[in-house]
């Protein structure tokens, strides 16, 4: 491969495999994710979408395969086996932002000491620089006036918000988007997904693992959709989404029927 | 019964009661302390993985909240320093009892309360590359601490009362030196209703305190 195409890549990986005991939960996942480029994981519940993604940021260990990050292949091979270092693996998720579920705020922490926590703890960037740094992305998600009120006093939305900011102060190379709005009641989901839109078209590169059919249409680059532990489908949203090759790619959308194509805007 | 109330005798004898007091409270505050700070090696070493450090704590912790209080003094008075060249006060072996008595007990609080932390923060601050000790002291110790705060002051007002137990090994806090009034001056009721109170004066407040605080606690965690 050439240089320049190895530039372009954030992420990639060969064989990605995981194994929990007896159970394969990733089954070989060869994936590419290029800089700037918005890529949607659809799939059944126990497809593995949330397992692929904490492999990404190494909170589960791949049993085998490899990631290649930023170029870089991640871990040194022994014997066979890749093996980690924990410093490496430390030094990367700085580079790696993830959003949970389930939000997951500091909750002894006002909003702005939560997205202060990484440049300070992390980043060692002096209080000045953290408090600039983390006023300026509270704006961006829309959190500022609440920089001095607990996660407890937030709507669901307003949280994950700023679990959003948390994660972008660090200036990621890439964001990790897990079921980010699994959880909120749904007349909250909007503004997440709203914010999450306003980031993608910034140019951020991000990887969602979501339900939102009408939002990996309109936001996607690319739409990957996992069954059993593979990839069986990937391409264009509106391929994927309008066109499914797969009778598993079917059953799905069948099951979400909520998903209705947007409006053509005039 | 008219029996004629004659408190007097504790004025009498106040110097050998604050003396009590003060042995007293000595006993408790070198148990506690160090039982609280020896807690928090014995229950990091029960949450340990390696099974050379869990299973040694799993048994300690478990010999000392399942046998009495007064055996444990017991036998460290009389037994511990014939098994062992050290030649042991009844200080020494009443303090040794207690606080072990407490590390067990703070090494279960320290291991819940660390455990009753949701697993998404630690993956929170795992995700922001915080290493294992950032997210302990910044993310996990903060929140659990002030959930093992009013278990702590429970087992503090618990310790004052053993105290009282060290009397059985001669050790002159408040309970013996009552015992040994009461056999001089012939006033056991006043005595022991004495010290009673003065055990009352000094646990009641911090009862009180607890109480509240977990109120508190409480409603904040609704919030």
């Amino acid at each position: 491969m050439s240089e320049t195409m190895g530039n372009t890549e954030v992420l990639k990986t060969a064989d990605l495999k995981k194994r929990f005991a007896e159970l394969e939960v990733l089954k070989g996942i060869d994936l590419t994710v290029d800089k700037g480029e918005v890529v949607v994981v659809l799939g059944a519940s126990g497809s593995g979408k949330s397992t692929l993604l904490r492999c990404l940021n190494f909170m589960d260990l791949p049993t085998s395969g490899r990631i290649i990050f930023d170029g870089k292949p991640v871990g040194a091979i022994q014997s066979d086996k890749v093996i980690y270092s924990e410093k490496e693996l430390i030094g990367l998720r700085r580079h790696i932002g993830m959003v949970f579920q389930h939000f997951n705020l500091f909750p002894h922490m006002t909003i702005a000491e939560n997205v202060m926590e990484g440049p300070k703890t992390v980043l060692k960037l002096n209080r000045a620089e953290c408090e600039k740094r983390a006023m300026n992305h509270l704006e961006k998600v829309g959190m500022t006036e609440k920089a001095r009120a607990y996660p407890s006093q937030l709507s669901g939305g307003q949280q994950q918000r700023v679990a959003i900011a948390r994660a972008l102060v660090m200036e990621p190379l890439v964001m990790l988007f897990d079921e980010a709005t699994s959880a909120l009641d749904p007349e909250l989901v909007g503004e997440v997904l709203d914010t999450m839109k306003a980031f993608a078209e910034e140019g951020m590169t991000m990887l969602i693992v979501t339900h939102e059919l009408g939002f990996a249409y309109t936001v996607a680059d690319r739409v990957l959709f996992l069954s059993a532990g593979k990839i069986i489908e990937q391409g264009a949203p509106e391929a994927v989404l309008l066109r499914p090759r797969r009778e598993e790619t079917r059953n799905f959308l069948r099951c979400h029927g909520s998903f209705r194509l947007p409006e053509p805007e005039v | 019964m008219d029996y004629a109330w004659d408190f007097s005798s504790l004025l009498t004898n106040g110097t050998m009661l604050l003396i009590g007091l003060r042995n007293t409270l000595a006993l408790w505050l070198t148990s506690l302390l160090l039982g609280f700070f020896f807690g928090g090696f014995v229950g990091a070493a029960r949450y340990a993985r390696n099974r050379f450090l869990n299973w040694p704590a799993s048994a300690f912790i478990e010999v000392f909240r399942n046998t009495p209080v007064l055996v444990q003094i017991m036998w460290f008075f009389f037994a511990f320093p014939i098994l062992s060249p050290l030649d042991i006060d009844a200080f020494t072996a009443a303090a040794l009892a207690l606080t072990l008595n407490t590390t067990a007990f703070a090494a279960e609080i320290y291991r819940g309360g660390i455990q009753s932390i949701h697993k998404g923060q630690w993956e929170a601050g795992q995700a922001l590359g915080m290493s294992y000790s950032q997210q302990m002291t910044r993310i996990i110790l903060p929140q659990a601490i002030r959930r093992m705060i009013p278990a702590f002051m429970n087992r503090a007002v618990e310790l004052m009362k053993m105290t009282a137990l060290a009397s059985t090994v001669a050790y002159g806090e408040l309970m013996y030196q009552a015992k040994t009034i009461s056999t001089i001056s012939f006033n056991p009721i006043e005595m022991y209703t004495g010290v009673g109170l003065i055990f009352f004066v000094m646990i009641f407040p911090i009862a009180l305190f607890v109480q509240r605080l977990e109120r508190r606690l409480r409603s904040q965690a609704d919030t």
